[in-house]
């Protein structure tokens, strides 16, 4: 009951938000129905915490990285609807584009990722990311302009050629259970793949060709170079909300699958192979990225640009391995979903000001927004790795475990990325923010939720750089555990 | 007697090609909702033709009226390569599968030539397109002969049947498969069909056939239309012997001959139907694409010969 | 029931020779609606083989497999394609970069690249070549046609023929797999070709055409 509850009701509430007319009483609902889910969320977690394990079925499950994927998603939830109700009043008229499809989507996308989150079997959490690509397709086409439809289009495209790969990596790792003695409606389990993983060495080539497939699918979804080619698109030209939902949860959601993924081919063909591939894109996503965000002339497009690289960063976590490199890259994935969301919650308010989301055209922000401009200054700070905001503890784990490691030339490039992109968004924010406002600007009134929701990420983010709870180390470790 | 039914065979196949373009028609019409001329009017309009006086342009050379002739002798030649009724023919023994191409190409040759020779800007323009046309289609169809003659590892097309009718049926190769399809392609090419051709047109833009023989008359043109008649008869008998051939008679008895008679029957009323609803349902190629229709036969029939590499 | 299955061992294996004609005919084709047409009459095959399967193996799951193949695959989706089609009120002529002849080659070395590539797995897994090949030859013309196709719609098409030998190469390995993954599969299938469907009328709104060689608005 624990897991069947939390995982359909954002579906049921996404059927009863469409019924509704009224902006209000849709607004009111699904405030209503995201705290009851985001209670529920809580709850899971908690049981998962006393337990370790839930089962439910034969398709759901629940262990520690479940545990703080969810956590994740659920604080990144809260804040998005909170700053939705204050956003949707923007939204132009349009046969999807209205508040009710909005939230409906929204909580469509929500269960989708949830179903990843809580899947027990190999072959379900494919559905479900795949799944997860079509809830958002229409949000990031959701204000029907010409950019957002082509961003919309080039998001469907490549993100389902790229989860058409991974399946046909899920597919040979199932033939490889099969031939290695698994049964057939189990060896897609995790449980079961994980338990019985060492008698799969026997097809080592097809693992490590499966495991190949999936990278470069699920890489997609996660925006490895050379397949981010839609990341940009798609979180630059969807709505502020969604552009956090999408770099902050999907993202993780993605990863998530990726790490379920090497845990079981490090079981069964040794850690050596996973690890380098993970090594290889991660290392290429942080270059190539770090050296894009300087040329960029969108503000979203250097944000997502900015996802890009520390997505990257996160792989070179995990590759790097060792129980600080892991402990590192689950911070950072976690930290940086905060990070990004708070950024992306400033250029609403930018753009509203401005008309406009090109740096070049923006002047003066300090003069004319002042709290948003401070909230972008707490980003900007934040997602350099700076502290006292947690990527700093991050970054300084990845790196310190890449220096312990040996990875001498990696900890090298880190850092070289790391300066790159400091220098980038220095730059671009120093220019945004300094000088005389251009003309013409409107300056409207704040929200309280979106000061809210500022407030809260910025918070969450000085209480992870200053001192990481004891209770959620714990969680990191638990979730680490899973994946040994 | 041997030599008996194979003699027969051979006036078989010439007696009855008229006979088949008349089914073809009346099943088109018939398809088409109309009613349809008899199925034995080409007989008519051959016994009319012979009658005729034949009319020969001033300024033609003797090529005008020996073409014809040619032509039929030629096409005749080419019917004797076919194994209607045994896994043999009267010529299918001694001669291969690249000389009866050859003898098609002899007889389309002259068609050409006759129709240069007739002087008419028509006659040019058809003998231009079907030179084309005929360059075209003479690569898939030797290159498939050559892929079945490859994997029955023999080169006369009698022996291709026979080893054919040793095989299984429903043994399914993907040699023969490609093989049949880039056939089947280029026998409409070469006999002038819809889609490459429309054998009752006599507009400027869509003759091809029509407009090589548009200056003949009288037993001239009666040879022609037999000669293309026979044609068809020649390359559907070729296309059932290579591909379908179960049914022919292995030995002499007078039942497995019945039964040859019938099973040839039966597999060319399938094909007439085909033919008919094919010619029903599409529309004419336009001339620069009908090249690329025959290069789509050309790539099925490249692949038939590299997959005999691959054979079991 | 000797006779069935001989019939089913039959189609198992002679339909690799089909896929390969239906790969030629994919590429090498003029009109959208015999695109869809071919597409339909792949997935047509592919449920053929599934029964086949579901007789040798005498399993319940492949035949619900192959109806759920069949109503989805070979009914639903080409119908959907053919309405959109028809309300887009195109030309009906495929717009490619090359030639039809041209393409049929390019279809038939694609083919040959296939059966090159599989011969090392089918050697080592002890499969059946010709059916891995098939397999392999129909997503590499998914491909092709993705990349040189102008027109949205056609992308669509060729994701679909990707799927297909994807699905074609697990169900040539593995007999299939679990039924509730296929159904998953199929019905995200389903949804992705309805949303693909409402984003191509998105594009001919904003747009006002629905060349996807033309969608370059958002670069670098």
């Amino acid at each position: 009951m624990t897991l069947w509850v939390p995982l359909l009701l954002p579906l049921l509430g996404a059927f009863l938000l469409l019924a509704f007319k009224s902006y209000r009483v849709v607004v009111r609902t699904a405030l209503a129905i995201g705290v009851v889910e985001v209670l529920l969320l809580g709850n899971c977690a908690w049981k998962v915490h006393a337990d370790g394990v839930l089962r439910q079925g034969r398709y759901l499950r629940a262990d520690g990285l479940t545990l703080l994927f969810l956590l994740n998603l659920a604080l990144i939830f809260v804040v998005v609807l909170a700053y939705s109700a204050g956003y949707l009043r923007h939204i132009p008229k349009g046969r999807f584009s209205s508040p009710r499809w909005y939230y409906a989507l929204l909580f469509l996308f929500l269960f989708t990722m949830i179903a990843a989150y809580l899947a027990a079997n190999l072959g379900m959490l494919w559905i479900a990311i795949e799944a997860t690509t079509l809830a958002s397709a229409l949000l990031v086409g959701f204000y029907n302009t010409k950019g957002a439809v082509e961003a919309g289009w080039k998001y469907l495209m490549v993100c389902t050629v790229g989860i058409a790969f991974a399946m046909f990596g899920t597919i040979a790792l199932y033939l490889a259970a099969v031939r290695g003695g698994i049964p057939a409606d189990a060896a897609l389990d995790w449980t079961a793949l994980m338990s019985s993983a060492p008698s799969m060495a026997g097809a080592r080539d097809l693992v490590k060709l499966a495991f190949v497939f999936v990278v470069v699918g699920y890489g997609t979804k996660i925006g490895f170079v050379p397949m981010h080619s839609w990341l940009p698109d798609a979180h630059a030209e969807a709505p502020a909300p969604i552009s956090a939902m999408l770099s902050a949860a999907l993202l993780n959601c993605a990863m998530y699958a990726l790490l379920r993924w090497n845990a079981i081919t490090a079981r069964a063909v040794g850690v050596g192979f996973s690890h380098t591939l993970l090594l290889t894109f991660g290392a290429l996503s942080l270059l190539v990225a770090a050296f894009l965000m300087i040329v960029q002339r969108n503000l979203k497009r250097l944000l997502a640009y900015s996802s890009i690289e520390h997505m990257g960063i996160v792989a070179l976590g995990v590759g790097i391995g060792g129980p600080l490199g892991l402990f590192g890259a689950f911070l950072h994935a976690f930290n940086h979903s905060l990070a990004k969301t708070l950024l992306f919650f400033t250029t609403g308010r930018i753009r509203d000001t401005f008309a406009t989301l090109r740096m070049d055209r923006i002047r003066g922000m300090g003069r004319a927004i002042p709290f948003t401009s401070a909230a972008l200054i707490v980003g900007g700070v934040a997602i350099v790795g700076l502290p006292p905001f947690g990527l700093f503890v991050s970054e300084f784990a990845i790196l310190m475990a890449a220096f312990t490691g040996s990875h001498y030339l990696l900890a090298g490039l880190m850092l070289i990325a790391f300066s790159i992109g400091f220098g980038a968004l220095l730059y671009h924010f120093q220019r945004m923010l300094t000088g005389e406002p251009k003309a013409p600007h409107t300056v409207s009134k704040l929200p309280a939720s979106e000061v809210a929701a500022i407030c809260l990420c910025s918070a969450c983010l000085l209480i992870l750089g200053l001192r990481v709870p004891l209770a959620f180390v714990s969680v990191i470790h638990g979730a680490m555990a899973v994946l040994q | 007697m041997m030599l008996a039914v194979d003699s027969i065979q051979i006036l078989l196949l010439i007696a009855v090609a008229p006979l088949l373009r008349g089914i073809v028609s009346r099943v088109k019409a018939r398809i088409q909702n109309r009613r349809g001329a008899s199925v034995f009017r080409p007989y008519a309009d051959l016994w009319k033709l012979f009658r005729k006086e034949a009319l020969v342009p001033p300024t033609a050379s003797f090529l005008f009226r020996a073409c014809p002739v040619v032509l039929f002798a030629a096409t005749v030649a080419a019917a004797a390569f076919v194994p209607v009724l045994r896994s043999s023919s009267l010529l299918g023994n001694t001669g291969d599968f690249v000389l009866l191409v050859y003898l098609l190409a002899l007889a389309r040759f002259f068609l050409v030539l006759g129709a240069m020779d007739g002087g008419s800007s028509f006659g040019g323009m058809g003998a231009s397109r079907e030179a084309l046309v005929s360059t075209l289609a003479e690569a898939p169809l030797l290159l498939g002969l050559i892929a079945i003659a490859i994997v029955s590892h023999s080169a006369s097309i009698a022996s291709m049947t026979q080893w054919t009718i040793a095989r299984m049926p429903f043994e399914l190769s993907p040699v023969h498969a490609f093989a049949f399809v880039a056939f089947a392609m280029v026998i409409i090419a070469e006999t002038g069909r819809v889609p490459v051709d429309n054998p009752t047109t006599h507009l400027e833009l869509t003759m091809i056939h029509e407009a090589m023989v548009l200056e003949y008359s009288g037993p001239s043109l009666a040879l022609i239309e037999w000669a293309g008649a026979i044609k068809l008869t020649l390359m559907f008998s070729m296309l059932i012997a290579l591909f379908v051939p179960w049914g022919i008679a292995a030995n002499l008895s007078f039942f497995g001959i019945l039964i040859a008679v019938v099973a040839f029957l039966l597999k060319m009323a399938v094909l007439i139907v085909l033919l008919a609803a094919l010619e029903s349902g599409v529309a004419k190629l336009r001339m620069y694409l009908v090249p690329e229709y025959l290069g789509v036969a050309c790539a099925l029939s490249v692949l038939a010969v590299v997959f005999t590499a691959f054979a079991r | 029931m000797g006779l069935i299955e001989f019939a089913a061992a039959k189609t198992l294996a002679s339909s690799a020779v089909f896929l390969f004609i239906t790969v030629l005919l994919i590429a090498a084709t003029k009109r959208t609606v015999a695109c869809i047409a071919l597409f339909s009459a792949q997935c047509g095959i592919i449920t053929a083989q599934i029964v086949a399967v579901a007789f040798l193996r005498h399993s319940g799951e492949a035949f619900a497999v192959a109806i759920i193949v069949l109503l989805v695959k070979v009914v639903a989706i080409p119908y959907v394609l053919l309405r959109i089609a028809n309300r887009l009120k195109l030309s009906p002529n495929v717009t490619a970069a090359t030639t039809p002849a041209q393409s049929a080659f390019i279809g038939a070395g694609l083919i040959l690249l296939a059966f090159a590539v599989v011969q090392p797995y089918a050697r080592a897994f002890a499969l059946d070549s010709e059916m891995l090949a098939a397999a392999t030859a129909i997503v590499l013309t998914g491909g092709l046609l993705m990349v040189s196709r102008r027109m949205a719609l056609m992308q669509v098409i060729g994701l679909l023929v990707l799927e297909n030998g994807i699905f074609l190469l697990a169900m040539s390995t593995t007999f299939g797999m679990p039924l509730v993954i296929e159904m998953g599969v199929f019905f995200d299938l389903l949804i992705w070709v309805l949303l693909m469907g409402v984003f191509i009328f998105r594009i001919r709104e904003t747009f006002a055409h629905v060349d996807v060689s033309r969608l370059r608005r958002l670069r670098g």
